[in-house]
């Protein structure tokens, strides 16, 4: 294997790491914060893809408006799901979560099963990104280094605005203990409705970066949220660097077991996580 | 605080584990309301994630064939009735199906998409003393293990095993001698194994110059290819062999325009690239002259081809009746309907030996052109060509096949006893 391929493989591995990671934030800043496990986050990363899709293709939006669009209308979504549902399930049993939230995963994909049909959708790739640039003598596309620019650009956002600022401290706070911050005046059911949205729409922005290169289906959700669920747990939860950790394991692991054991790649990802889960059982970065 | 930490991680991970099981379960299929003294046949395929439309199709022609057998007075004066469930691509809702199936009374079945769904299916019918006609999965070990070796006569197929995807591709591409060096993107079960398989072997055989360079194997449900595709292509092969389907399909073919994969290779062959919903996805692509007439594929049907006053009216019928032009499983499905019909007026009788035995060697003039279900393993033979992929909008709104091969399926296919 040439030195070459590896580094060619190992940036397609990045952009394949960047989707998972801004779902992987998104996933973990709800449990987190909410502590819920949200098993539509995947779902949303679908509704995300077909907002996108509509903006883009059927109402003939500009690309760059219909990512934001397709995002926003992915916190919409998340923030009635959080003020109108889950918020009446808080006090109650574990499993009434996984229920609401499962049948959330069983709504949204009838409804984009009724409204955009069971065939994959695709949209033509818009032309700034029609192109690719030579990477060590090979072709690369220009829209995963895009994608690559996404991932990286909201980890900053995401590092300012937890970190950063006073909203960022409140929900930190709140994270660590829900009563002390309500008692010290944080409005939490406000702040939940906040929260949950943004993560929705993180889930949401990930569906919509999707869209020129990954059609959407009814039944993506499903498929995308395991793989979030394992690089969670390989991450170490509750850990934003850790989901960044975590995606990066995940995507370069899929780009180079393909290339180095193509008998064995699928594997190689649970191989990681039965090991994570072993040696390190609260996750790569969940030390302590 | 790490005691918190703790209960939060377990809490994470017990809902994990539920939820998934959750994923698990089966969704609940459609079912259609039963009559008396109908004919019932239960039909079943994959209705759910990116294989969705293949279910479809296959209710599509199960229904279409129904309606209108059942104009022209049903199957000896009783009507058809069609029942339909997704398999979801796996082998114990397939299973389940197939109960349910038997306590509604049905009389046969008819459908199935996975081969690996078809090897788990085929050995509880005698069970079930159902007789099922496949009409679309592929897997030769249908009808060359179960059928021909094992003696399970309940089983026959409609539609062309892979044979078609494989054999056939290396009949075409043999002579091709700018093609020396082949990899594989192939669908990570029985289909894409098999069929692999045996199109490096049959091209080898006419062609020891050509060398395997790489293999990548996807399972169902994998939304991004292009580290599949990258990988291939540091091993720069002139041909690549991909089985993914369906939905599968267009999104990895949207992802190999943009690694610029037709720059470097002479030929993707695309097995079932020649399905409906493919060319419906890859339409746009193709008229930008992404694929650089590179691409090629087959379909066990397609609809510009024979060219016959009756495939012409049953496109034109079944365009009418549910707005798309027909897939190969709706066609499959569809024949495989009137093949009942035609063996149940030929017997006389609907009981599943009688039945069997007016099946086997039955000739019959299908959309497709004339089916003959070959006796000993119960495969219906008939030819689908191969073909390039275009565009052109006088033939039809969407990308179709042209520069057809045609081989004829008795020479190619494998015959028994299958040495």
């Amino acid at each position: 294997m040439t030195f070459d391929a590896l580094v060619y493989q190992g940036l397609i591995g990045l952009s394949l790491a960047m989707y998972l990671w801004l779902l992987a934030a998104g996933l973990t800043i709800a449990f987190g914060v909410l502590g819920i496990v949200n098993f539509a986050h995947g779902s949303l990363y679908m509704l995300g893809g077909y907002f996108a899709f509509t903006f883009y293709e059927t109402l003939g939006m500009n690309f760059w408006l219909s990512l934001l669009l397709a995002s926003l209308s992915g916190a919409a979504i998340g923030s009635v799901m959080e003020r109108f549902f889950l918020r009446y399930i808080y006090h109650l049993d574990l499993s009434y979560q996984i229920l609401l939230t499962f049948g959330f995963v069983l709504i949204f994909a009838d409804a984009a099963r009724i409204f955009w049909g069971g065939i994959p959708l695709i949209p033509p790739m818009p032309d700034v990104f029609d192109s690719t640039v030579p990477i060590v003598g090979r072709p690369f596309p220009v829209y995963n280094l895009f994608v690559i620019f996404v991932g990286f650009a909201a980890s900053v956002a995401l590092w300012i605005l937890l970190d950063k600022t006073s909203w960022g401290e409140t929900v930190r706070a709140s994270a660590s203990d829900r009563e002390m911050a309500g008692a010290l005046g944080v409005n939490i059911p406000r702040l939940f409705t906040v929260v949950f949205g943004f993560a929705a729409m993180l889930a949401a922005l990930s569906g919509a970066l999707g869209t020129p290169v990954r059609a959407m289906t009814p039944g993506i959700g499903t498929s995308v949220i395991i793989d979030v669920f394992i690089v969670a747990v390989i991450g170490g939860l509750g850990n934003l660097p850790g989901a960044f950790v975590g995606a990066l394991v995940i995507g370069l692991l899929k780009a180079y077991g393909v290339l180095l054991f193509p008998d064995a790649d699928l594997f190689m990802t649970y191989l990681i996580m039965a090991l994570v889960l072993l040696f390190r059982p609260k996750g790569l970065l969940g030390g302590r | 605080m790490a005691g918190k930490y703790e209960l939060k991680r377990r809490r994470f991970l017990q809902t994990t584990a539920a939820g998934s099981a959750l994923l698990a379960a089966p969704f609940i299929g459609l079912r259609q309301a039963h009559g008396q003294a109908a004919i019932k046949i239960g039909a079943q395929g994959v209705s759910s994630g990116s294989h969705a439309d293949y279910g479809r199709q296959i209710q599509m022609g199960a229904r279409f064939a129904a309606e209108e057998v059942n104009a022209k007075g049903g199957i000896m004066g009783r009507p058809v009735e069609i029942l339909y469930r997704d398999d979801e691509l796996n082998n114990d809702v397939a299973l389940k199906n197939a109960r349910f199936f038997k306590e509604q009374g049905v009389n046969f079945m008819v459908g199935t998409d996975s081969s690996g769904v078809c090897l788990a299916l085929g050995p509880v019918l005698p069970e079930l003393d159902l007789i099922q006609i496949f009409t679309h999965a592929a897997t030769e070990k249908l009808n060359e293990d179960l059928v021909f070796k094992k003696g399970i006569k309940h089983i026959f197929r409609g539609s062309v095993p892979v044979y078609q995807d494989a054999i056939l591709p290396a009949l075409v591409f043999k002579d091709n001698k700018d093609i020396k060096r082949i990899a594989n993107l192939g669908a990570d079960y029985e289909y894409g194994r098999t069929s692999w398989a045996m199109f490096h072997s049959t091209l080898r055989k006419h062609r020891p110059d050509v060398e395997i360079v790489g293999e990548a194997w996807a399972p169902f449900f994998t939304a991004d290819f292009t580290p599949h595709i990258s990988a291939l292509l540091a091993k720069k092969p002139d041909l690549i062999f991909a089985t993914p389907w369906a939905g599968e399909a267009v999104l990895m073919l949207r992802q190999a325009t943009t690694l610029g994969v037709f720059d470097s290779i002479q030929v993707w062959w695309q097995a079932m690239g020649g399905s409906v919903d493919v060319m419906e996805g890859i339409s746009r692509d193709v008229v930008q002259g992404k694929f650089k007439n590179k691409l090629w594929a087959t379909a066990r049907y397609i609809w510009n081809w024979p060219d016959t006053p009756e495939n012409k009216a049953f496109v034109n019928r079944f365009t009418d009746r549910w707005g798309r032009l027909p897939n190969y499983s709706a066609e499959c499905t569809y024949s495989a309907v009137l093949a009942l019909k035609a063996a149940v007026e030929k017997a006389r009788s609907t009981k599943t030996a009688d039945v069997i035995k007016a099946l086997e060697g039955l000739e019959l003039s299908t959309p497709a052109g004339k089916r003959f279900y070959r006796p000993e393993d119960h495969q219906a033979v008939y030819n689908v060509p191969a073909g390039r992929v275009t565009y052109d909008k006088t033939v039809a709104p969407i990308a179709h096949l042209t520069d057809l091969k045609v081989f004829p399926a008795a020479d190619y296919f494998r015959k028994p006893p299958f040495n």
